[in-house]
């Protein structure tokens, strides 16, 4: 039983102390895989929530953006080592190393993946997350199962990992075929759309990127607030894709989640649906996302919203 | 300049799809459509083209109906069309799939292979990288933009978890491109009229060199039931209560 | 010579009218309609009298030439021969007053004219070429002013014995003239009158005054019936490439009626006046459309193959200019010389979108949705389109269903609009409680294609077309309700042209009826209502007073608002307006909304959806005003008892 952690030189992705937590459900054995710079670094905390070995490496030329020299060095500690199951993140690096290793492995992959009751069954919500579905899965070990994020709590239960270094493993043509020309590293003046507490996201009924500026200032009077949209309102050019949850974008999972002329699409309904709890603003009372919401409010959002900044200021003294 | 842009017929892009007692997406019947997610990269493709010169190949993999998915893109300007159709590969996993369209591919002799992130109906998101690690290609994922530089590298700009990157990749490479790459044209008439007599390839899974054990699929469905719905919540008509309301959920859930 | 000198200036005017396409013979409908079209609109000047000044000045002017027309056959027989009359009329007193008197009318016409253009000068002149008015009614003037003085001579001279009471207070004047210096200056005056009159030949061909000439028949070849059914191109994808033609791309491409519409055009700008478009400042105005057309159409007349002909978007009009029409009509309806402005616009569409897909991108949506699973224009899914029938018993036509008496024609507004569908409610339940056997088509309705042909998409339309009157006819429907006025337009007058009549009644018009015959029993309160003329049930389907006739059974009070009837002002969404962006200075639907909060009235009545979703929206934009609402709604409050 293997995970994939997502690593950088800030730390490990909270995906990977996730996937630990069930990993460690299923069996005592758990390895981990850090590979790229920041692995090192990983290892105490990764082994603090339970895994019991972890491969790493922090040679540079797995940073390459391709994920092809991780993928291949993946495959060679999979055939020495022989694991039943790797679970992957559903993050970008995720899908990367595990749609390459899948040509490289053969073996079956299964994505968007909520839980996995065995390590030959997978359990995924289908159709926007109105129908869950179980897979069995078959052919060369090991099976690969990506999971989608938040589907379980990191839990720290205190070890130790051994650290099993790794060597990189070039692929054919060599490592550095791809060049990073340019890094930018996203705006940070304000909390993730995964980590906040609070996230306010818009849709069409916004009207345009204007609208989003009511979040904005929703957002001051509230603080540790991150805006997000819908699918809709990204394709219309509004707000960056960044900004996107679904189930294309980010799955946030917040105290409140407030959605903002959004009708709840299936394709939104998954990246939201798990927050603690949501408010809906929308003019249409027929709109899917009122069956989702703890408080559905049906009215022109362009009244609601400057109604409760007042509010919130109010109470808030913001 | 030869670009291969993956494509794919999705049931219903607009509505909600069903699954069929076999536990697959209905496709034979259901209302589809080209994935409107591919019609960026599509867009991108035939811009490039159409400055550098060269070809474009929609390659697609489906049921019959998925003609209308690839004839799409050949009126938007692609100048052939490959479709793989075949009953054993229904209900086709994604390794399957991307064996199919690598060896698609193949012998298209292909600069550059474009595909959207991921499909409408399927989501899984690691079909191109697989297609791309079968071909032995490098892979831009979640680019923004796309360029081609000198006739001979790609210059991308992707998501990445930390924020974005500007990246040069040597052709021939896979490229997976975001909503943002372009914006797609509207097929004229005259470009739905001339999807018509262009070259639409429908080789066999023989013909491509795939033989039964590369198509048999690992996953099967065990299970399929209905999410719970979630109970309790409430729908208020807006007043001049609902700012307040909203405020006292916010202060219960102790974020103001 | 003169003749020559004419014909030589109209050749280039002539060859490409030669050029043009052929008309639909049929189009200006039955020859007593073309006839009784040509006594009321160039006898009687029936248009022109829609605004009454103007109409007078004008009528006083043409009815004025049309008389003087035999002086000129005199004054060309008295070069020959001073003293040679015409027979019948020459030489009789009562054609010589009226001829006086005529005189005075044309010079009073153009002194109303001079002051129309020099003091009051109205804005439909902006971008209007004012000199040459200005060099023609010099040279009428003249004209005027030289008959009456040569007749004045020939009565001094005794020449004539028919006196006037004008020429002849002239000739008083004379009565100290030597013979000599008498019979020069009727030399000189009759040569100088038929000179002036060739003149004005020779100048007229090459001038925005040709239309003296090709009013008449622009008039003859006007489409007729409903001003809202557009002629259908019939497109076969089958045929060959060369004999698809796909809208107007070049000159050539153009009709004989599109052509001569631009030769007949005078510049007048009233159709620049009721313009939506321009009263919001957009660039759009059908008169500079016209003129722009014109002048290019006309710089391109040369013998075919010597000069590669350049496509009319962008090089005579804008793109912007194209796509800023909201095909409401009104040009077209002001417009004395019956110039089609609307369906050359739209012939201009078809090649942007079919041939070259060049368009505003953010009406991609529309025809993507259109022709996608949903078939509407919104994208939403076919699974949707019952939505509105939510907690409504309404019968859904199966295929095989016995025929309803009644089919609803809900429309995608109607069905997909959340305001919309409020309308739709009552309307159903308004038939159902009048006991009207009434079904509608469910899923498998599909968008009529309104939107698509007035986008341009030809192709598109015909598809739609041909299986929306499938799906009729293999349903048996006979009579059809539509609350969409765009729905109605399309099913009513477009619908025919592909095999599918039936009897389309509007839902205020049926709504009126059930009130007039007793079926439905409404309440009336003194709520101050304003109507909304919808573009395509009033200007393009003449129908005025269904809308209002409903109202007047649910209110004691009805404000008109300034421009109502068939002077309504669009609420911006027809032309697939309704799915692009606007630009310009305002807002159509906040204009009119504007103009409706002005009567003081609480609702501003609508009986289309698409007037309904623009005046409503332009009302959340507005701080206060009064509440938007369809006429079936305010029927259902004062009739059904949970309104």
């Amino acid at each position: 039983m293997w995970i994939w952690a997502d690593v950088s030189p800030e730390g490990v992705a909270s995906s990977a102390l996730e996937l630990l937590t069930k990993a460690r459900a299923i069996g005592n054995d758990v390895g981990a895989v850090a590979l790229g710079s920041g692995a090192s670094g990983a290892v105490d905390q990764l082994g603090e929530h339970g895994a019991a070995r972890v491969y790493t490496s922090d040679d540079q030329r797995l940073a390459e953006p391709t994920s092809r020299v991780a993928a291949h060095t993946l495959a060679a500690l999979v055939a020495e080592h022989s694991p039943g199951v790797v679970l992957f993140p559903s993050s970008y690096r995720g899908r990367d190393v595990a749609g390459r290793l899948q040509a490289i492995t053969a073996s079956t992959l299964m994505a968007n993946a909520v839980d996995l009751p065995s390590i030959d069954r997978a359990r995924a919500e289908i159709l926007g997350g109105t129908t869950i579905v179980e897979v069995d899965l078959a052919g060369p070990a090991p099976h690969l199962v990506l999971m989608r994020p938040r589907s379980f709590e990191p839990e720290a239960v205190g070890g130790t990992a051994d650290v099993v270094p790794v060597d990189v493993v070039e692929p054919p043509g060599g490592a550095a075929v791809v060049q990073v020309l340019e890094r930018t590293e996203a705006a940070s003046d304000g909390p993730t759309l995964e980590g906040a507490k609070v996230v306010l996201a818009g849709g069409r009924g916004l009207g345009g990127p204007d609208g989003f500026r009511l979040l904005q200032e929703l957002g001051d009077a509230i603080g540790d607030t991150a805006i997000g949209a819908s699918r809709a309102a990204v394709d219309a050019g509004w707000v960056p894709y960044a900004m996107q949850i679904g189930q294309t974008g980010s799955t946030v999972k917040p105290e409140v989640y407030l959605a903002a002329g959004i009708s709840g699409a299936l394709q939104h309904a998954v990246g939201m649906k798990g927050s603690r709890r949501i408010v809906a603003i929308t003019k249409d009372p027929e709109a899917p996302i009122l069956q989702l919401a703890d408080l559905g409010v049906v009215g022109d959002l362009f009244q609601v919203l400057p109604a409760l900044t007042e509010e919130v200021r109010r109470r808030t003294g913001r | 300049m030869n670009i291969a842009v993956l494509v794919k017929w999705v049931p219903e892009p607009q509505g909600t799809p069903t699954l069929g007692p076999d536990h697959l997406l209905v496709r034979e019947g259901a209302d589809g459509a080209l994935d409107p997610g591919d019609e960026y990269g599509l867009e991108r493709a035939l811009q490039l083209v159409e400055r550098d010169g060269g070809e474009v190949t929609v390659v697609s993999m489906g049921p019959e109906v998925a003609v209308a998915a690839v004839q799409r893109g050949l009126a938007m300007g692609a100048d052939r069309g490959v479709l793989v159709t075949d009953d054993t590969v229904r209900g086709a996993d994604a390794l399957v799939t991307a064996r199919v369209l690598a060896a698609a591919i193949r012998p298209i002799g292909v600069d550059l292979v474009v595909a959207a992130v991921e499909s409408t109906d399927g989501y899984t998101g690691t079909l191109p990288v697989t297609v791309a690690e079968l071909l032995a290609l490098p892979s831009v994922t979640f680019a923004t933009s796309l360029d081609i530089v000198d006739g001979s590298h790609v210059r991308a700009e992707r998501q990445t978890a930390a924020g974005a990157e500007v990246v040069s990749s040597p052709l021939p490479a896979l490229v997976t491109v975001t909503t943002g790459v372009a914006e797609p044209r509207y097929p004229s008439l005259k470009g739905v009229m001339a999807a018509k007599t262009k070259p639409l390839d429908r080789p066999s899974l023989a013909g491509l060199g795939l033989a039964a054990d590369d198509v048999r699929p690992s996953q099967t469905v065990a299970s399929v039931e209905a999410a719970p719905l979630k109970a309790g919540g409430r729908v208020i008509e807006a007043g001049p209560e609902t700012a307040a309301e909203i405020a006292d959920l916010l202060a219960e859930a102790r974020v103001i | 010579m003169a003749v020559a000198l004419a014909w030589r200036r109209a050749s280039p005017r002539i060859a490409t009218l030669r050029a043009a396409r052929p008309d639909d013979p049929e189009r200006g409908g039955p020859i007593t309609e073309r006839a009784a079209r040509e006594l009321v609109e160039v006898v009687g000047q029936r248009k022109l009298f829609q605004r009454l000044v103007p109409g007078m000045m004008h009528a006083a002017i043409f009815w004025g030439f049309v008389v003087l027309l035999p002086t000129i056959a005199e004054a060309a027989i008295a070069v020959v021969d001073r003293g040679a009359h015409l027979p019948l009329i020459g030489d009789t007193t009562w054609f010589a007053w009226l001829v006086d008197l005529v005189a005075v009318a044309v010079l009073a016409g153009v002194i109303i004219a001079i002051s129309i253009r020099k003091v009051q000068r109205p804005d439909r002149f902006r971008g209007s070429h004012l000199e040459e008015a200005d060099r023609i009614l010099l040279m009428i003037t003249a004209i005027v002013v030289s008959l009456l003085l040569w007749q004045a001579t020939r009565i001094a001279l005794e020449l004539t014995d028919a006196e006037g009471p004008v020429s002849g207070w002239i000739a008083g004047f004379l009565d100290g003239a030597s013979i000599g210096t008498l019979e020069a200056a009727e030399r000189v005056l009759v040569w100088a009158h038929l000179l002036l009159v060739l003149a004005f030949l020779v100048y007229l061909p090459g001038s925005k005054h040709l239309h003296i000439v090709t009013a008449a028949p622009n008039v003859w070849l006007r489409k007729s019936g409903p001003g809202g059914r557009l002629e259908p191109l019939r497109i076969d994808l089958e045929a060959p490439e060369e004999d698809l033609r796909l809208g107007a791309a070049v000159a050539t491409d153009l009709t004989r009626k599109q052509t001569l519409d631009l030769f007949s055009c005078t510049e007048c700008g009233r159709c620049q006046d009721v313009c939506p478009a321009w009263a919001t400042g957009k660039p759009l105005s059908p008169k500079l459309l016209v003129m722009d057309l014109r002048d290019h159409v006309a710089g391109t007349a040369r013998p075919a193959g010597e000069v590669e002909l350049q496509p009319l978007v962008p090089n005579a009009v804008t793109d912007e200019v194209v796509w800023d029409c909201v095909t409401c009509g009104a040009c077209v309806r002001e417009c004395p010389v019956d110039i089609e402005h609307v369906d050359t616009i739209v012939d201009l569409r078809r090649n942007l979108v079919m041939a070259e897909s060049r368009f505003p991108s953010e009406a991609g949506a529309l025809l993507r949705g259109v022709e996608g699973p949903g078939e509407n224009p919104w994208g939403q899914p076919a699974s949707a389109r019952m939505d509105w029938a939510d907690g409504l018993d309404v019968r859904v036509l199966a295929p095989g269903d016995a025929a309803p008496d009644v089919l609803f024609w809900v429309g995608c507004a109607g069905a997909f609009d959340e305001r919309a569908r409020e309308a739709t409610r009552s309307t159903v339940r308004l038939l159902q409680a009048a006991g009207i056997d009434v079904a509608v088509l469910g899923q498998r309705e599909s968008c009529t294609g309104d939107p698509a042909r007035r986008m341009g998409h030809e192709f598109l339309f015909q598809t739609l077309a041909e299986r929306n009157v499938s799906t009729l006819n293999d349903a048996g429907v006979t009579t059809i309700v539509a609350s969409c006025a765009h729905c109605f337009n399309t099913l009513a007058n477009e619908y025919p042209d592909y095999g599918g009549t039936y009897e389309v009644v509007h839902h205020s018009e049926f709504l009126a009826r059930l009130v007039r015959e007793g079926g439905l029993h409404p309440s009336r309160d003194s709520v101050a209502v304003t109507y909304h003329d919808a573009c395509y049930l009033g200007r393009h389907n003449g129908n005025y007073d269904s809308p209002r006739d409903v109202l007047r059974a649910t209110t004691g009070q009805i404000e008109e608002m300034p421009r109502s009837r068939e002077r309504s002002f669009c609420c911006g969404a027809g032309g697939a307006r309704f799915w692009m962006e606007e630009g310009g200075d305002a807002r159509i639907n906040d204009t009119r909304y504007a103009e409706a909060a002005s009567t003081g009235a609480d609702v501003v009545a609508t009986a289309c959806p698409f007037c309904l979703v623009m005046l409503d929206d332009a009302s959340g934009a507005a701080a206060e005003g009064p509440e938007v609402a369809d006429v079936a709604t305010l029927l259902a409050r004062s009739t059904l008892p949970d309104g």
